[in-house]
């Protein structure tokens, strides 16, 4: 009884998750087609021979070509550059935005789950968060704290934060009710510890599942916001933003809202394919 | 964007873009839902941005300039060159020896929507109610240093100064001098101009439902028009329509279709598809006047030094914008205001607003820059970074893009700040930013000067903070002229100093055109600020 090895508990349950994930194709789909995003993000600027802020105004919103893939935009730049570059900003403002979501999201959960009498405050605190639409949320936040990255990532991070926060506590809950939990205060090891090596270890799958799927959203969130022209500031390319810039010529130059709308389809779809694997795959685990 | 609002408060309430522009892409198409079917005698015009309120007092918006020149008139208005003073409500006038005192001859037989015979006493409470110290009205500066406004008897009024004003008549044509019935203003208080307006315009106010529409209908007696605009009254279609479409593509595509009779709030791109296509009848008016510039805040380091200035001059190439933002539907140009308008010398020295960027090393080498490592100017190890404060609108992030994208060219980083219209006329109050992009609609080289350059105008309209008293005397002494002589030289000289001075980089010229359905006769719009249905009197159907 005083001996109790962490590595034991949650034993076998995640390599059994991981099998079942890999068997589905919905997986397999969503990995490549990530990836091949990912990789446009991330290696296309290299290998583009356009830089993504060099205007020619006179070569504005021409349609694909042999020289320009994807055509031009309204300011004559190589969209499919623009596009490399955006993904690239879109990316990154998910990443950043879910990172915060999770960090504070995952905290304030484990912590009402944990010491009973956070938990009315904190919850209550969330409820009120959770009461406002989370693209009314980001909107808000983005209008008040003015455009610029970092007023962009707490928008997008926050209007994510209050669901990140209610799975988190409800998953620390159940784990709250296992033996082993009471265990280790008997024993008398530190809260951090208790927390740390028992609370989170056993509750992370649901929340990591979670997770993925308001990776999803975070990139939503962050498009619309750009879309709405609350997003970062010109010239720095970014999905939202070129498929608003878009919009205005869609009669005459479809190409451009049209890309950097099918962009973020690639980029949400498979990110919620492998959130739905992941929970379908949990969901069968807890049955 | 548009200055017409800018220095006196309200602009029209547009439809709040977040809710234009919810709807990803494709849904534009989608919106464009049959409008009611068009009743005989019915004109449609279709605007994408409605007023605030119908009040020429409190609005200074176009959106509410459009309605009220075609539900009231002005005592004079001008000819469709810009140039000439032309009768309306008042018949003639004299202005004394001094320039202080101008009695106006009403015409006889004017009436009120309601009946009521309109009078002297009616133009006195007009402009009682417009200047009333301490009241929320607007653009009271084109008044005059107005000393009192008497009524002499039913059809004359005496309009004292107390320093003459050598655009007064000029400025009396303007939206804002329309005759208001001060009774009802009095008793509907706040909401004159919202729920009813009583004028003696060809039309008079029906309905109105908030950005949605505005219905007019014919004002039968209606015959005090000025002829030497076209129809004098009363008005050939019975009942006008103004349809809100706040979404520009949708507005579009109502034009050939005949559900929108005409408008004007279409985009650059259309306009050059529509050329193509026999269905839509483009109309232009013979002079109207509208310049977009980038300002250049002088009280700025590095801003101070005219060389700088003219290195950014230079450096930007408003024919690529013309071409490419407007579809070359507008002109590019290198003066301040257009060299068409009253009082603008041939003899203006622009050399320093055409595209060269060939100069700018030339002129920031001078001005004791080096270039850096990176490619960009710096000065004593300080690289030259401007802040440029634009609208979050289609057009202006474009002109911000293509002013960051140009001066990028020739090392000189650019950070761009757009913001909404509801936040930007207070940040531009503001000495945090060196570059901003403005446009302004004008009549003559003395409106346009009074708008901007004068040291009273610090901190805004005149942003670029010019505090020169060589201008404001020059001003002082066009403003007072007695004769169109002295006016004109005080003017002429003043237009050189400031061109000479560099402090905008102008743009380009934009008339508004009118794109028009196949229902409706061509007209010849009207030039003044950019209200082109003017009276509505020219208005009718095939």
């Amino acid at each position: 009884m005083t001996d109790l090895p962490a590595g034991e508990i949650p034993a076998g349950s995640s390599s059994r998750t991981w099998r079942r994930m890999r068997r589905n194709p919905a997986m397999a789909i969503g990995v490549t087609v990530l990836t091949a995003v990912v990789f446009f993000a991330l290696i296309g600027p290299m290998i583009s021979p356009y830089d993504p802020y060099d205007t020619a105004l006179r070569m504005r919103l021409k349609p694909p070509s042999a020289a320009h893939w994807l055509g031009t935009d309204s300011q004559g730049r190589d969209l499919a550059t623009r596009l490399m570059y955006g993904a690239r900003t879109t990316l990154m403002l998910g990443l950043a935005g879910v990172a915060f979501a999770a960090l504070t999201g995952g905290a304030i959960g484990l912590l009402a789950a944990f010491y009973k009498r956070l938990d009315n405050p904190l919850m209550r605190l969330i409820d009120v968060l959770l009461s406002f639409p989370s693209i009314l949320f980001g909107l808000s936040l983005a209008a008040m704290m003015g455009p610029g990255l970092h007023s962009l990532i707490l928008a997008i991070g926050l209007s994510i934060m209050p669901g990140i926060a209610r799975i988190s506590r409800g998953a620390a809950l159940s784990v709250m009710a296992q033996d082993f939990m009471d265990g280790g205060r008997v024993i008398g090891l530190p809260d951090v510890t208790l927390m740390r090596r028992y609370l989170l270890a056993n509750a992370y799958a649901p929340i990591l599942t979670y997770v993925t799927l308001a990776f999803g959203d975070a990139v939503l969130l962050a498009a619309a916001l750009g879309f709405l022209g609350l997003g970062l500031q010109p010239p720095t390319a970014e999905l939202g933003s070129i498929a608003a810039e878009g919009r205005s010529f869609l009669f005459i130059a479809p190409h451009v809202s049209f890309a950097a709308s099918a962009l973020i389809f690639l980029i949400v779809l498979p990110v919620n394919m492998l959130g739905d694997t992941l929970r379908d795959a949990a969901d069968r685990r807890a049955s | 964007m548009n200055d017409f609002a800018a220095a006196r408060g309200s602009r029209g309430v547009r439809a709040s873009n977040q809710l234009r522009l919810v709807p990803f892409a494709l849904a534009a198409a989608l919106a464009a839902a049959p409008l009611a079917a068009l009743a005989d005698g019915t004109v449609t015009l279709g605007r994408t941005a409605d007023a605030d309120r119908y009040d020429p007092h409190r609005s200074s918006a176009l959106a509410a300039a459009e309605v009220l020149q075609m539900i009231g008139d002005t005592l004079v208005t001008l000819s469709p060159d810009q140039k000439t003073v032309l009768p309306e409500l008042a018949e003639s006038w004299e202005m004394s020896e001094d320039g202080l005192t101008y009695t106006f001859h009403l015409k006889e037989g004017v009436t009120f929507c309601d009946g009521k015979p309109f009078t002297a006493a009616d133009v006195v409470g007009t402009m009682d109610r417009w200047l009333a110290p301490d009241a929320p009205n607007v653009s009271t500066w084109r008044a005059g240093e107005v000393d009192e406004i008497t009524a002499q008897d039913d059809l004359t009024v005496v309009y004292k100064l107390k320093v003459p004003s050598s655009n007064l008549l000029y400025q009396m044509a303007n939206f804002n001098f329309i005759m208001i019935d001060p009774d009802q203003a009095e008793a509907l208080g706040d909401n004159f101009g919202v729920t009813a307006f009583n004028g003696t315009g060809p039309f008079c106010l029906e309905s109105w439902s908030p950005r949605d529409q505005v219905v007019l209908k014919r004002h039968d007696g209606y015959t005090w028009g000025a002829p030497e605009l076209g129809n004098p009254g009363p008005a050939k279609v019975d009942t006008v329509i103004w349809k809100i479409i706040p979404e520009e593509a949708t507005l579009v595509a109502t034009i050939p279709a005949g559900e929108i009779d005409a408008s004007y709030s279409v985009p650059s791109w259309a306009l050059a598809q529509f050329e193509a296509d026999p269905t839509v009848q483009l109309l232009r008016p013979e002079a109207s006047f509208r310049t977009h510039y980038i300002g250049m805040k002088t009280s700025r380091p590095a801003m101070d030094d005219i060389k700088v200035r003219q290195a950014i001059a230079h450096a930007i190439d408003q024919d690529a914008m013309a071409e490419g933002l407007w579809f070359g539907v507008v002109n590019p140009t290198v003066s301040y205001f257009s060299d068409k308008v009253l009082d603008y010398p041939a003899d203006t020295d622009t050399s320093a607003f055409t595209f060269d960027p060939g100069k700018t090393a030339e002129l920031l080498t001078d001005a004791g820059y080096e270039k850096a490592a990176d490619g960009f100017w710096q000065k004593d190890g300080t690289p030259l970074t401007l802040t440029y404060y634009g609208f979050n609108e289609t057009l202006s992030r474009g002109m911000a893009e293509a002013v960051q994208g140009d001066l990028r060219k020739v090392g000189i980083q650019v950070d761009v700040e757009n913001y909404d219209s509801t936040a930007i006329w207070g940040k531009l109050r503001e000495d945090t930013y060196d570059l901003y992009e403005m446009s302004y609609p004008y009549l003559s080289a003395g409106d346009a000067l009074n708008l901007y350059f004068h040291s009273g105008s610090i901190p805004s309209p005149n942003r670029m903070m010019w505090n020169d008293p060589e201008t404001d005397k020059l001003m002082e002494a066009g403003n007072a002229a007695i004769t169109p002589e002295a006016r004109a030289a005080a003017f002429e000289a003043l237009t050189r100093h400031v061109h000479e001075a560099v402090l905008w980089k102008p743009l380009v010229e934009e008339t508004p055109v009118v794109a028009a359905g196949p229902r409706l006769e061509a007209f010849e719009p009207a030039g003044m600020s950019g209200a082109v249905f003017d009276s509505g009197l020219n208005l009718s159907l095939k």
